[in-house]
């Protein structure tokens, strides 16, 4: 029964097996995850972020519990691009699913420097424009928050990028996301994921200090769920419905439900981001979650849940 | 990829056969693995560690809960929490290993409430694990508090598979309570090491810390470094103050290293432990789950 449910998407000219990816900076290179699930059962990866040259990252700690969630400062520890290039796309070469590369910088000649190799990268379907990472002193959130300099660096990079696909990658912690969305598109972005982690800090009462070395860091997990979904909407209504360009939507994913929440919301594929830390063979179960909820309410493509709240 | 069989780690359900009250705050569960998890788990080196699903874990009645931890268990759990383990069995068809843990928190104190049949998730063997280089006559041990468990399974396999090896172990603790290493070593393996104790209140062996014992030994019985070998895990202080005599003496030395850690498989980089770049002024992040938990103490830059 459930073999007769068509959940392949068109998302952005790149035909997907299904909607599901795994979510930046949370299933590593690939081979991190390779164990626990087979690769190929998801629609997409996509990488953690990759910089010009390789980052350290944070101090210690770097990451705490919070209620039904986490804050995370690595602060875009990374093994740089050359590297990348040569250990890490010998696997994605194989895997079926559409691999996405992460793409951040401190400035935008970091940016299109890493892009302009990546393009040439047949392994990869597309790039995703990170311009929102809270957790650096210079680049990441401070591109992604205004929309002058969004503008300028998605046009900047969807001209390095070549024909690889372009997604760029939103803050929530920005008064009017919308706003920012439509400067992404408008210079030429080919799709829209969000949201990246919302700036937070938790505080230990006995030091009377930060938890984190960093002092803030990045809340993701379900806690943000509700608050992702609302932007997916509002996005979808405001930006990306009329100009045709498609949202992937992240934030506290960790069930079939929660996927196919997004989707109605608008999204045309979701990525599973701190989940993958309790279950790494999640995201290939929450494939199988969305087809049994379509051969259920009988829906013969997916494409008709998308964007379907009324 | 790896096919089924080659894969060395996956996602498991063990059941519980155990789990009871060894000191205080100190509990010590025992779990057993069926089929491919049985083969994986018999496999396992010490000093590898597991990470376990403790998140439909009920707390126990509110009576019982410690009044430091009353504000503290209300957050529910997201995230696995590690554990090292020892203590494992096998025979063809099923692996049992037991886990020491002390409440300390939300995820421990939940722990206390799991009983014998339940089944629980299970994400392992993860992390490196000690390693018996060649030609090591003597292995010494330095276990602080809650160091026991990873250097008890280190103890099993030494005994088991290492029979000419001479092993002297330390243990230190703040009580006799609390001296882990001693009051869950087994009977056999007792019987084939050499032991000496240290507590912060001289409740048994000497009165302080266990590495002034480590130290005043190495000085009175000269062992030839190249044929040694020293094993360390506990807190930060402690394996810095190990990782000090092991450079004076030039004796190889492996520690387990604890990082906060929020998956146990090299996804979230959450538990980077500052290493040395041979031959290079620089350090690099390494990651406690994937690189570790053991580290050579000549890379490690020790987080004081």
């Amino acid at each position: 029964m459930t073999k007769e449910v068509d959940i392949s998407v068109d998302f952005a000219g790149i035909k997907l097996a299904n909607p599901v990816f795994t979510a930046s900076g949370t299933c590593g290179y690939a081979d991190e995850l390779a164990d626990f699930m087979d690769l190929n059962a998801l629609g997409g990866f996509i990488t953690k972020s990759i910089t010009a040259r390789p980052r350290k990252g944070n101090p210690t700690p770097r990451m705490v519990e919070t209620d039904s969630g986490m804050l995370n400062a690595i602060g875009l520890a990374n093994i740089g691009l050359e590297k990348f290039i040569e250990e890490k796309i010998p696997l994605l070469e194989q895997i079926s699913a559409a691999v996405f590369v992460n793409v951040a910088g401190e400035s935008v000649e970091d940016y299109i420097a890493v892009v302009e190799r990546l393009a040439a990268e047949k392994a990869i379907a597309g790039l995703e424009l990170n311009i929102s990472c809270p957790n650096v002193a210079k680049g990441g959130i401070s591109f992604g928050t205004d929309p002058a300099q969004v503008e300028e660096i998605t046009t900047s990079v969807k001209k390095a990028a070549g024909k690889k696909v372009l997604m760029v990658k939103l803050s929530p912690c920005v008064t009017d996301i919308s706003t920012i969305a439509r400067a992404a598109v408008d210079a030429g972005a080919d799709a829209l994921s969000l949201v990246n982690t919302f700036t937070a800090m938790v505080i230990d009462i006995e030091k009377r200090k930060p938890v984190l070395a960093n002092r803030t860091g990045g809340l993701s997990g379900p806690a943000i769920k509700p608050v992702a979904v609302y932007m997916v909407n509002k996005i979808y209504n405001e930006v990306a419905k009329s100009s045709g360009i498609p949202i992937m939507g992240v934030g506290g994913i960790r069930t079939a439900a929660d996927a196919v929440e997004f989707i109605i919301a608008g999204a045309s594929a979701v990525g599973v981001g701190t989940w993958n830390f309790v279950e790494p063979d999640g995201p290939v179960k929450i494939v199988e979650g969305i087809k049994k909820y379509c051969s259920h309410h009988k829906i013969s493509h997916i494409k008709e849940l998308i964007g379907s709240v009324e | 990829m790896h096919n089924e069989i080659e894969k060395p780690k996956g996602n498991f359900t063990a059941e519980i056969c155990s789990n009871h009250q060894v000191g205080p705050k100190f509990y010590r569960l025992g779990l057993e693995f069926s089929a491919r998890a049985a083969k994986i788990f018999a496999k396992a080196k010490p000093g590898q560690f597991l990470e376990l699903d403790l998140s439909s874990a009920a707390l126990p009645p509110s009576e019982v809960i410690p009044a430091e931890l009353a504000d503290a268990c209300r957050r529910k759990i997201l995230l696995r929490r590690p554990f090292s383990f020892f203590n494992v069995a096998t025979d063809s068809e099923r692996t049992t290993l037991d886990i020491l843990y002390c409440v300390l928190g939300a995820g421990t104190l939940r722990m206390t409430t799991l009983s014998k049949g339940e089944s629980i998730s299970i994400i392992g063997p993860l992390g490196n694990g000690f390693c018996v280089p060649q030609g090591k006559q003597t292995a010494l041990l330095v276990a602080g508090g809650m160091g026991a468990p990873p250097l008890l399974h280190l103890t099993e396999t030494l005994v088991g598979d290492y029979p000419d090896i001479r092993i002297i172990a330390f243990a230190g603790a703040k009580t006799k309570e609390e001296l882990l290493f001693e009051t869950q070593l087994d009977r056999p393996a007792a019987e084939k090491i050499e032991r000496i104790t240290a507590t912060d209140d001289g409740s048994a062996g000497y009165r302080g810390f266990i590495t002034d014992c480590f130290t005043k030994w190495l000085k009175e019985n000269p062992v030839t470094a190249d044929e040694t070998m020293i094993y360390s895990c506990g807190p930060e202080e402690m394996l810095a103050k190990v990782a000090q005599t092991a450079k004076e003496k030039n004796i190889d030395c492996q520690i387990s290293m604890e990082r906060l850690m929020a998956c146990g498989i090299g996804l979230c980089q959450s538990c980077a432990v500052e290493c040395r770049v041979e031959g290079e002024g620089q350090t690099v992040y390494k990651l406690c789950c994937k690189d570790g938990p053991v580290f050579d103490t000549k890379e490690v830059v020790f987080k004081l």
